[in-house]
């Protein structure tokens, strides 16, 4: 029994393929749900959502010029995504309308760019390839290449962690300090994009936001630290990986989709079971909620 | 004798806007070091405006803001509504932020801030609240904690934008005996007030803001003037040169 749990748990990784796979999941699951986390704080979800689909313009057109290039791919998928950005944050400031309203109407211009470029070219380049990516095709230079920028978002966000957290939280004090609040947000939403463009080739475009959203939005029924947010976050993002490569591997599935439906399956159990604002601990606690009532 | 030193923070011919509506023109004064100024004037007569303006939110049209006061040394009290309550940070974490403008935000705390944050809560008489995160306090608890995050950065210059809304009455007493000692202590500070007795109680000077300006006055000088006065003051017709504009 135990020999055949093991069996189950460690063959898949006799695979070179599957070993870059999970080495690429876990340089993915350490950085995108601290974006995450931040992201959720600041109620800009959705945006992360939005900006996974605008890189693709980007990437498409890179390989129109260069050809599979994976660096030049994520180089235009990072213009693209940054592009939009800064597009959308100039609608809303001269408009005065929010920039999250920009942005939906930016994506979607985006992602049908994307297409359109692709099919037109009649190129080779797989759209399913790009939409949803294919983790099992890592080679040695992507992993590489994912890890490398894995580590320089890390290093980012620690140099940058209370100013992010402060930014969330009460913007005019670090304006009072004269650094530009601006500025922070500037980077921070490149620190998105450029997660999202390392999680492009793994998980597609499609669903690179989903490790970096749904892990972070379980998080917050755990708990109301932002460490342990955190720390769940990525553990669960960990946690889903690993389940989901091996589960795709033994069932046959597709690992992306898979990896991201248990991902989802955590955010369910902990919208359910969850202490802080889970369903379990609503119902338990009626009294409360009618005592606001009246 | 010396000469009097300048104010830390004066404003020369400075004209705010927000858009292209013209808010306040041609403000010309100084804000007294070790004293506290109340801002007082209708709805829309440009006191948040005149604070967004200090805290470098909100760039002059014209004019400048002169501050000698170092930057790590600035702080801010935001208005309730401002705040994202369901942050998740504790009483504790939000008073720690105050040390980063001096300490850095890339080093951990030691325990000497530890210790000064516990004496800050301590005198806050918000010690038990110290892990309760943000969410779960009540308007007076939280306005507590951020009263605290602005002793902890040892401010200069504190900007306070309605800070007694929404706060019980003994949390106003605690508030102001700490904003006292701190003027005391040579901070400079400017408070948006509604209240009149809070005024009486708290403020030395008053700058009143009206028809687009600014009047600097003595809190008593304020006190002592008659209805007819003030609203000649507040009454944007009859201020001198207002018509032109």
């Amino acid at each position: 029994m135990l020999d055949t749990l093991l069996w189950w748990l460690t063959s898949p990784f006799d695979y070179a393929f599957m070993r870059r796979a999970l080495a690429a999941c876990v340089a993915l699951s350490l950085t995108a749900p601290i974006i995450g986390v931040l992201l959720t704080l600041r109620g800009m979800s959705l945006m992360g959502e939005a900006l996974s689909h605008a890189i693709l313009p980007g990437v498409a057109v890179s390989f129109l010029l260069a050809g599979f290039s994976l660096p030049l791919m994520m180089l235009g998928g990072l213009v693209a995504g940054l592009a939009t950005v800064g597009i959308a944050s100039s609608i809303s400031l001269i408009s005065g309308l929010k920039e999250d309203a920009a942005m939906a109407s930016l994506f979607l211009v985006a992602m049908a760019t994307g297409v359109m470029v692709i099919t037109l070219a009649g190129s080779p380049l797989d759209l399913g390839h790009v939409l949803f990516g294919s983790i099992l095709t890592v080679n040695r230079n992507t992993l590489l290449l994912v890890a490398a920028t894995a580590s320089l978002i890390l290093i980012a966000l620690a140099m940058t962690f209370r100013a992010l957290v402060v930014e969330c939280l009460d913007p005019v004090f670090l304006t009072l300090q004269g650094r530009h609040a601006g500025w922070t947000h500037g980077l921070f939403m490149t620190l998105v994009v450029l997660s999202l463009v390392v999680g492009f080739q793994t998980l597609g475009t499609l669903m690179a936001a989903g490790l970096m959203l749904l892990p972070a939005a379980a998080a917050r029924f755990w708990s109301q630290r932002l460490e342990s947010m955190i720390a769940m976050a990525i553990g669960g993002a960990l946690a889903a990986s690993l389940a989901g490569l091996l589960v795709s591997y033994h069932a046959g599935l597709p690992s992306g989709p898979t990896i991201i439906l248990l991902t989802g399956v955590g955010y369910v159990i902990s919208l359910v079971a969850g202490p802080h604002h889970g369903l379990i601990t609503r119902w338990r606690m009626p009294a409360t909620d009618t005592a606001h009532g009246h | 004798m010396p000469e009097p030193q300048p104010a830390r923070l004066a404003l020369h011919d400075l004209q705010l806007a927000q858009g292209h509506r013209t808010v306040l023109q041609h403000v010309d004064g100084q804000f007294a070091d070790g004293a506290i100024t109340a801002l007082v004037g209708a709805n829309g007569a440009g006191k948040s405006t005149l604070i967004q303006g200090i805290t470098g939110t909100l760039k002059p049209v014209a004019g400048r803001i002169a501050c000698t006061i170092p930057k790590s040394r600035r702080a801010w009290l935001p208005q309730q509504l401002a705040l994202d309550l369901s942050f998740p940070m504790s009483v504790e974490e939000l008073i720690m932020i105050g040390t980063w403008p001096s300490h850095g935000a890339l080093k951990g705390y030691c325990a000497a801030h530890y210790r000064r944050g516990r004496e800050i809560m301590a005198r806050l008489g918000i010690s038990h609240l110290a892990h309760r995160p943000l969410g779960e306090l009540s308007g007076g608890q939280r306005q507590r904690a951020l009263i605290g995050r602005t002793l902890m950065q040892e401010a200069e210059l504190l900007l306070l934008d309605e800070p007694f809304a929404n706060v019980d009455a003994e949390t106003v007493e605690v508030l102001i005996e700490v904003l006292r000692d701190m003027a005391d202590a040579g901070a400079t500070l400017l408070v948006v007030l509604h209240d009149m007795e809070q005024l009486t109680r708290l403020a030395d000077e008053v700058v009143v803001l009206a028809g687009g300006h600014a009047h600097w006055t003595t809190a008593a000088a304020f006190r002592e003037m008659s209805a007819a006065e003030l609203i000649e003051l507040t009454s944007p017709l009859k201020l001198p040169g207002v018509a032109a504009c």
